[in-house]
């Protein structure tokens, strides 16, 4: 036995034991599937053996150690002798506006996706550094995600565009304004079609540019695509509601919530709102929803669901029918049409629609999928429940996507017929994400002028005539109107970095129109906007303060109630089953596909961004690559392990993809991200992963995020995955608990109160204040956006994916995902877990040099400058919450991520010091967030008082999961948080006396 | 003998180790000859007339030309220097000053929070006002930080004179000991 694998065999022995304690409870949860099945194997990082030390002899002597040693301190010293001159330029003509040092904050509207979050940013000495939430925004009510806190990354990409280029060469604005009018002036004359190709434009001053330019010319049209489109569900409400629109909901008010595939608190259409709405109606304190999720992969919304069944993609449309089968029964509607049930159990469907009926009015029923019929049949089960006008608001809807799939495809038609002179792309990538993208690169060869927007050679702006690139939202004036009648503006926070050119000053440019962008804007909200209200007398002051809120709200439109449903659900449904019975019986060896947007990485915009790349996923936990999501049983029938790379294909599309086994995995489906495979988006996105967009199936001219009869091949590769599922184990104890919403009655009577456990040590903390936070696990949605609101607050480096496969990661604050039950349908957890602050830390006894201690405010503190990197106290940490720096990650080009760019380095907090290698770190509860409100409330000549710190994980969550604040301060919301029933500390026992606690997750009690 | 001489060695070596990284006593040549001793001493402007972001910033800051401008655009005396200020306004070209006081980017020191308690520029920076041009006071080591505030520790900075009289009147913070009030 070689010293590695005896090694390997001691650790794994350990191990089993360890987790033998925590196995007996049927409740405990389980991170991965090896756990589940006892003995949990060693984490990948050492399944070739232990890493050995890996040292070499050479013939270094005893001798010539020391004279090395002699040499580095003689070295030391003479380089310390002259300290290098530092300069300080200061402005030349000083601003009233940006102190040096001090950090202001500008609203304005992410332009990460069209659901146009509203934001406040950070500006520190004139650059953007931190995106918040806008907490007066009454849709977003102050949340981000994390691709919006990931947006501020974007700006500082090195990939982006220096300067406008004409045919591959850069060229000067007005070279190409010149080659632009010519050419459109040829257009006129030639009467072929001048086309823009827009994603979904929620900007209304920039969809009035648009109109000026369908009244400048007559052969102009507008075309929208968006990759991840809703246009089924635009073209079902047409016929259901009279007009193609997507409703607003209101998740808040609904009792009942049925999804049948629409992720809404990871993806779909307006995460941020529909969690904050979501976690609202979700409170244990007014009685919980109840949350019915149909899906084929697990997604974040089900695993966050109360009943969750895993349904394949061509059965959803019949679980829709199934239920509206129920419903219409007891609405009293006759001559619903026969079909086979489409579930095993049917009693479930029968409790669901029971419950539905029981809540009408306040029960909600939404569905992402891509189909017209099943779209109908949803919004017949929302009008005969009464839903419309209650939770599905169509008198004002959202605008936060407009895509047209039919439009798109004859757009694409008539490129390749030659009838197009002009297209202009704004804000989309076909030629990466369309189904077909080589048939429209082959139109877009046929097009005599193609003009795209985009901030970088792409797919299909590397194919394009000429390139006009636009700001990044940070650096561009603009508005945005995500759901009817609440507005939202948006201000430049820097001058743009490069020679670009806001959008909209283009196309105003080749209307000959050469206002400036911020004139137009500004001209159109005095025109549109400021008649609409009453409280400001001028528009300067109307303009000034809606700059300053960021958003301006006004009563709906039209005063005219709902539309009322008018569909054809009988011909909706029938249609439903008879494509259901002409379906092929499924063969054993073909499966479906499901497609789905990531969190991190979404439809694929954002690739370049190494924070997004290194999210690990909110259920799987994958950073660095997509992967083929199969179910343990279909993995177990084909002897699939994690890694293997297997091959998907479809009629005329092929993918090869690493296994991942997801418990709760539809049965015959494989799931598989989009927006990976980019070739063309940068240095850290290229080639990561593999491009799964030209599997989708179209059908009746939608492009939907499926397929069937799909082969599936093994191809005897591997590739590793870097996952973070099984790092940093607590070794099977209770670390996440639960509670139901019965025993939570019973246990408020008993009143009994948190106690802390007796101990010998001194009392902590001393100081005036007790810094601590407490998250609600009932609140957490799994949806990772503090992850990286706290990787851009405090400077955390991207270490790239084989840093990760080593355990390396550097998050401060990572989401354990814990399943508890059968691995065909577990249920989940989601607990954010971060240094606990421990009045009595482990971390502290081991440390030889006193690099960490316990603040007199209760701060467990990690002095960079003192560690010398013994890496005893994270050994020492129950909760494994530290962080070593093996390497420099900074101005290191084997970490070439942004910290090794200057440019991406503009991004630093520089009120957080840039860690070196060799320390150990963790978080800080936000120290310097702390250190500047006590210095704000020293110059206001003030105590501080809750509420006026908010770390910058509490401050992105849209679930407001997490709470910070003064324990030492009995009125501080967090200090009321401790008193409840579902407060506990974890691992308490252990007598570590956190700063940082957890209520328990509540399960609703089991009607289904 | 010879032990002796390598003990004394060895002490001296220690000795210069330990005063590694301080530079006190440091007095570059500025592009500007500007004399503090005319303006804070003879003159008598407050320290915070141009250093204005001391009260509200991390950084003292150095004023903008601008704020030179407030008064030289005014006062008629002209000499080399004001020259070559002028000349610096006119053709648009900041000043490059060499930065005298340096702390290791793993400080946190902010200006503000002691202006605003109380201390007074001169019991860190030394009497600037009779400097000629400007050197480095203080050894800005963490023992020397630490004397002062374990001094104010529990009381506040009342006995040294104020800097400006905007400290609040019942609200007397106390120096903070933690590690973490100004490493992190």
């Amino acid at each position: 036995m070689t010293p590695s694998t005896r090694a390997e065999g001691a650790c794994k022995n350990r191990k089993e034991e360890l987790v033998q304690i925590g196995q007996p409870d049927p409740r405990a949860y389980w991170k991965s599937l090896e756990q589940l099945h006892g003995g949990q194997k060693p984490s990948a990082e050492f399944a070739k053996g232990l890493p050995s030390a890996a040292v070499t002899r050479t013939d270094d002597t005893r001798r010539d150690f020391l004279s090395l040693m002699g040499f580095t301190v003689a070295a030391a010293g003479l380089a310390a002798c002259r300290a290098p001159v530092q300069q300080a330029i200061p402005m030349l003509v000083g601003s009233d506006q940006i102190v040096p040092g001090v950090s202001s904050w500008y609203a304005t509207t992410c332009g990460g996706c069209p659901s146009s979050c509203s934001l406040l940013v950070k500006q520190r000495d004139g650059r953007p550094i931190k995106i918040e939430g806008n907490d007066r925004s009454v849709l977003f009510g102050g949340g981000t995600c994390a691709t919006g806190q990931a947006t501020v990354l974007s700006l500082y990409d090195g990939e982006r565009l220096r300067g406008p280029a004409w045919k591959g060469q850069s060229a000067d604005w007005r070279q190409i304004d010149r080659h632009v009018s010519e050419s459109l002036a040829a257009a006129e004359r030639s009467n072929r079609e001048i086309v823009l190709l827009s994603g979904t434009i929620t900007s209304p001053s920039m969809l009035e540019i648009v109109t000026d330019w369908s009244k400048r010319y007559s052969n102009f049209r507008h075309v929208v695509y968006d990759a991840i489109s809703l246009s089924a569900m635009r073209a079902a409400n047409e016929k259901s509601f009279g007009r193609k629109l997507i409703p607003h909901y209101w998740f808040d008010k609904a009792r009942v919530i049925v999804g049948i595939e629409a992720d809404f608190l990871g993806t779909w259409l307006s995460p941020v709102e529909f969690a904050r709405q979501y976690a609202a109606s979700r409170k244990p304190e007014n009685g919980s929803s109840l949350h019915v999720q149909f899906e084929p992969g697990l997604s974040v919304t089900g695993s966050n669901a109360d009943v969750r069944v895993p349904v394949a993609p061509s059965n959803l449309g019949a679980v829709a029918v199934a239920l509206l089968r129920r419903i219409a029964q007891k609405a009293g509607m006759a001559g619903f049409p026969e079909g086979p049930e489409p579930l095993a159990d049917s009693k479930k469907l029968d409790a669901v629609s029971e419950e539905l009926w029981r809540h009408r009015g306040a029960s909600l029923v939404v569905s992402g999928v891509q189909d017209e019929s099943v779209q109908v049949v949803v919004n017949a089960l929302n009008a005969f429940l009464g839903n419309i006008g209650k939770t599905v608001d169509t008198a004002r809807p959202s605008l936060q996507r407009s895509g047209d799939d039919a439009a798109m495809a004859e757009l694409v038609e008539r490129m390749n017929r030659g009838e197009v002179h002009t297209l202009m792309l704004h804000g989309v990538n076909p030629g990466y994400d369309y189904a077909d993208a080589g048939r429209f690169l082959q139109g877009l060869e046929k097009v005599t002028l193609s003009i795209s927007f985009s901030d970088r050679r792409d797919e299909t702006s590397s194919h394009a005539h000429v390139i006009c690139p636009d700001h990044h939202f940070l650096e561009a004036w603009g508005d945005a109107e995500p759901v009817e009648s609440h507005f939202s503006l948006a201000q430049p926070l820097i001058a743009p970095l490069f020679n670009t050119r806001a959008a909209q000053e283009s196309l105003l440019m080749w209307l000959g129109n050469d206002t400036s962008h911020y004139s137009y804007l500004r001209s159109f909200w005095q025109k549109n906007m400021f008649p609409h209200q009453k409280e400001a007398a001028s528009f300067d002051a109307f303009w000034d303060r809606s700059l300053q809120d960021g958003v301006v709200d006004f009563p709906a439109k039209s005063a005219a109630p709902a539309a009322s449903f008018h569909g054809d659900w009988r011909a909706a449904a029938s249609g439903i089953i008879d494509r259901q019975k002409q379906q092929p019986a499924s063969r054993e060896d073909s499966y479906e596909l499901h497609l789905y947007e990531s969190v991190a990485m979404r439809d694929g915009r954002s690739a370049n961004n190494p924070w997004l790349l290194e999210l690990p996923d909110p259920i799987t936990k994958v950073t660095w690559a997509n992967f083929a999501a199969v179910s343990p049983q279909l993995a177990q029938r084909l002897s699939l392990s994690n890694g293997d790379v297997i091959a998907l294909k479809t009629e005329n599309a092929r993918a090869e993809l690493p296994v991942f086994i997801q418990p709760g995995q539809e049965n015959r489906t494989i799931a598989l991200a989009v927006g990976y495979g980019r070739k063309q988006v940068g240095k850290a996105g290229n080639n990561v992963g593999q491009n799964v967009y030209p599997l989708a199936q179209v059908s009746n001219g939608f492009r939907r995020l499926s397929a069937l009869n799909i082969a599936l091949e093994k191809t005897g590769r591997r590739v590793d995955l870097a996952g973070t599922q099984t790092h940093f184990s607590m070794e099977g104890r209770p670390i996440a608990l639960e509670t139901t919403l019965a025993d939570l009655s019973k246990e408020s009577a008993a009143g009994e109160e948190h106690k802390a456990t007796p101990t010998l040590w001194t009392e902590q903390p001393q100081g005036e204040h007790s810094w601590g936070m407490s998250i609600d696990m009932n609140a957490c949605t799994g949806c990772s956006a503090c992850v990286i609101a706290c990787q851009a607050e405090n400077n955390v480096p991207v270490v790239g994916k084989d840093q990760v496969q080593r355990v390396r990661i550097m998050h401060w604050i990572r989401i354990d995902h814990y399943y508890r039950g059968s691995e065909d349908n577990p249920v989940s957890l989601h607990q954010p877990m971060m240094c606990q602050h421990c009045g009595h830390a482990p971390c502290e006894t081991v440390c030889p040099v006193l690099a960490t201690t316990t603040s007199s405010e209760g701060i467990n503190q990690q002095v960079y400058n003192r560690c010398v990197g013994t890496r005893y106290c994270a050994n020492n940490c129950p909760y494994k919450v530290r962080r070593f720096n093996w390497y420099n990650y900074t101005e290191n080009p084997k970490f070439d991520f942004n910290m090794n760019s200057p440019l991406g380095r503009l991004v630093l907090n520089p009120d957080v010091v840039v860690r070196t290698r060799g320390v150990m770190e963790k978080c800080s509860l936000c120290v310097q967030r702390i250190q500047l409100a006590k210095n704000i409330a020293l110059q206001g000549k003030r105590e501080l008082v809750d509420g006026d710190i908010k770390s910058a994980c509490q401050q992105s969550c849209p679930t407001q999961a997490i709470a910070f604040g003064d324990l030492k301060d009995p009125n501080s919301r967090v200090s009321q948080l401790m008193k409840s029933q579902r407060y506990y500390q974890v691992l308490e026992e252990l007598g570590t006396r956190p700063n940082v606690g957890y209520l328990k997750k509540v399960r609703g009690s089991a009607v289904i | 003998m010879g032990i002796l001489a390598v003990c004394l060695g060895g002490a001296l070596a220690a000795w210069g180790l330990s005063r590694v990284g301080i530079h006190q006593g440091y007095e570059p040549v500025q592009p500007i000859a500007f004399p503090h001793k005319i303006h804070a001493g003879d003159n008598k402007i407050p320290c915070l007339y141009c250093h204005y972001a001391a009260r509200t910033s991390r950084h003292a800051g150095i004023p903008p030309a601008s704020v030179c401008m407030n008064c030289h655009s005014l006062v008629e005396k002209q000499t080399v220097e004001i020259e070559k200020l002028k000349e610096a306004v006119q053709d648009l070209r900041p000043i490059k000053w060499t930065k005298i006081h340096n702390l290791p980017d793993f400080v946190y020191f902010n200006h503000s929070q002691h202006v605003l308690s109380g201390v007074a520029c001169q019991r860190c920076h030394g009497p600037v006002e009779q400097m000629e041009r400007v050197k480095q006071f203080a050894p800005l080591t963490m023992g020397w930080c630490l004397d002062c505030h374990r001094e104010h520790a529990h009381v506040p900075v009342a006995a040294v004179p104020r800097a400006i009289s905007t400290v609040a009147k019942n609200f007397n913070p106390v120096a903070g000991l933690d590690c973490t009030s100004c490493h992190y």
